[in-house]
């Protein structure tokens, strides 16, 4: 047998049966991850019910800083959203099959749209901290979380993935941010495995072979959505900028990093809020 | 001993013993789609790889699983049809133990074919490609204690893809009229397709088509020096603009491979007779 667990379809089923039976009626339309230092959205999701990670089984206990481990479920923008707050990254040494789990189990609750937010570095040379990206397309650098037997009943053995982000959601944040005056980036976010930060020379890398951002979450949260054809529509908060020589000065400022990163927070809330209006 | 080259052993007896006295030459793998080589295997014995000690069940769309041994092109040869993928979630263990198999009972070339996706951009379905290196991203099949009963613990890779095998099937081509690319694979785990900024990263590092799967046994070939010739077929092509009606279809990479096959195996049966 292959070394992958086979009862995973089980795992989804009771743990989203478990979630709806706490949603009394409730149906989420829209899926929203909320990565490092964005979880601020949460608190503007209203008629809110919390689901602690902790109290579904079969889920892990998110350990990461900054992040806590909860389902929000309640009103945002006129619809009703799911909203993870806190996700589960491969560096803290879970398997795929729990990365992807709450992705799933989202799924499995009927969501058409996936939000997913993170906190990247950026390795293109025009980034600043503080800017937002829109992710038109990644480049994947960690095991893919579908590797094992296909689950059939989410998707095909061989998914496409010509469009990974959705265009019209694209230009939807686009035309909002026009209207709105936010400035945003767009371009490729590469997935890599961490926990360590990137060194100089991986930066060049990552930048030499077409990508603008870095991070290590996102993209298997991503594949297993498209594995659904959940549209998807991804941003990153840009918390680091390249450096890109070994230069001995070169220091990482926390607290202009934490400012920029909250500003440009409440801009992202803003626009997620106002894209999630304008939804069908 | 220790367990896996155990199990290898294991399996190689048994297959020998079912041999009836043949003793194959040449290795031959049948990609997606490819498998109809194993059709002009003349007086084929057939050894499904579940009947084998310590072989899983193939499970990929447009493969089986079976080992075919008989006369091609007037030589023994034992062909996969169908091969063990790591996407199925198989350590590379289990994903290479059918080439480590036909190693043990003495084969002295080893041909690989694949469905594979262009990222050269002058590529299009259909076409052939022959793969003259690769670039491995998918976990080394050589991780783990050495067996040196196969080879060193460091095998060179200078040359994965036999020179002297790559000018006759240039030559071939040329009198056949098949017109072949030459290139380098790259091979990812899959099992999701290539995202249009993936296939740009392939395009910038020196990749001209990618996929999931022969680089693992090919290293395996290479560790016990056998001679490897790899063969393409282009069943999908670069797509960089997120066109809207653009999508990559299983089904559809079976078909084209299918209509290139024809091709290849011509190729491949007069190669072998040439050997």
């Amino acid at each position: 047998m292959p070394n992958i667990n086979t009862n995973q379809p089980q795992i989804i089923h009771a743990a989203a049966a478990y979630i709806r039976e706490k949603l009394q009626g409730r149906k989420p339309v829209i899926g929203i991850v909320l990565g490092s230092g964005l979880g601020r959205l949460a608190d503007e999701i209203t008629d809110a019910v919390v689901i602690p990670y902790s109290e579904v089984q079969g889920f892990p206990v998110s350990t990461a800083i900054g992040h806590k481990g909860n389902y929000i479920v309640g009103n945002l923008s006129g619809k009703c959203v799911i909203a993870m707050q806190g996700r589960i990254h491969y560096y803290e040494g879970y398997g795929m099959d729990e990365v992807t789990l709450p992705i799933r189990v989202m799924k499995d609750l009927g969501i058409q749209y996936l939000f997913v937010s993170n906190a990247a570095g950026g390795t293109n040379l025009s980034y600043h901290v503080g800017d937002l990206m829109i992710i038109q397309d990644h480049i994947n650098m960690m095991p893919n979380p579908l590797i094992g037997p296909n689950l059939d009943e989410f998707g095909p053995r061989f998914p496409d993935m010509t469009r990974p982000y959705d265009p019209s959601l694209i230009r939807l944040a686009q035309k909002i941010a026009h209207e709105q005056g936010i400035y945003l980036q767009r371009g490729v976010y590469v997935a890599v495995t961490g926990p360590c930060y990137e060194t100089p020379a991986e930066y060049r890398f990552f930048r030499a072979i077409g990508a603008d951002a870095v991070g290590m979450s996102t993209v298997p949260e991503v594949i297993v959505a498209r594995h659904s054809s959940i549209p998807v529509f991804g941003m990153s908060v840009i918390t680091d900028v390249a450096h890109a020589t070994d230069d001995e000065e070169y220091i990482t400022d926390g607290e202009l990093i934490v400012k920029a990163a909250n500003a440009a927070a409440d801009k992202m809330s803003a626009l997620f809020k106002e894209m999630i209006s304008r939804l069908p | 001993m220790n367990i896996k080259q155990n199990s290898i052993q294991m399996a190689a007896a048994l297959l020998k013993e079912r041999l009836e006295g043949r003793h194959p030459e040449l290795g031959i793998v049948l990609g997606s789609g490819l498998g109809r080589l194993a059709d002009a295997i003349e007086d084929p014995l057939v050894i499904p790889y579940a009947s084998l000690p310590g072989f899983p069940v193939s499970t990929a769309v447009g493969h089986k699983g079976n080992f075919i041994v008989g006369r091609l092109s007037g030589k023994t040869v034992i062909a996969m049809q169908g091969r063990i993928h790591y996407y199925e979630g198989y350590g590379m263990d289990m994903v290479v133990l059918p080439i480590r198999v036909m190693i043990s009972i003495g084969i002295r070339g080893l041909i690989v074919s694949n469905a594979a996706g262009g990222t050269n951009l002058s590529f299009r379905v259909g076409d052939l490609m022959i793969i003259q290196d690769h670039i491995n991203l998918l976990p080394n099949p050589l991780i783990g204690p050495n067996m040196d009963d196969f080879g060193p613990r460091f095998p060179d890779m200078t040359r994965p893809y036999d020179p002297s095998l790559i000018r006759m099937a240039l030559r071939l081509g040329a009198e056949m009229g098949i017109h072949l690319h030459q290139g380098v694979y790259v091979g990812g785990t899959g099992p999701s397709y290539e995202t249009p900024a993936e296939y740009k990263y392939f395009r910038t590092i020196g990749g001209d088509a990618v996929g999931m799967s022969t680089i693992p046994e090919v290293i395996v070939a290479r560790h016990a020096g056998i001679p490897v010739f790899g063969i393409s077929v282009i069943t999908n092509e670069a797509h960089d603009d997120y066109a809207d009606d653009y999508v990559n279809d299983g089904d559809d990479v079976v078909k084209a491979a299918d209509a290139a096959a024809d091709k290849m195996s011509r190729l491949i049966s007069r190669m072998i007779e040439k050997m």
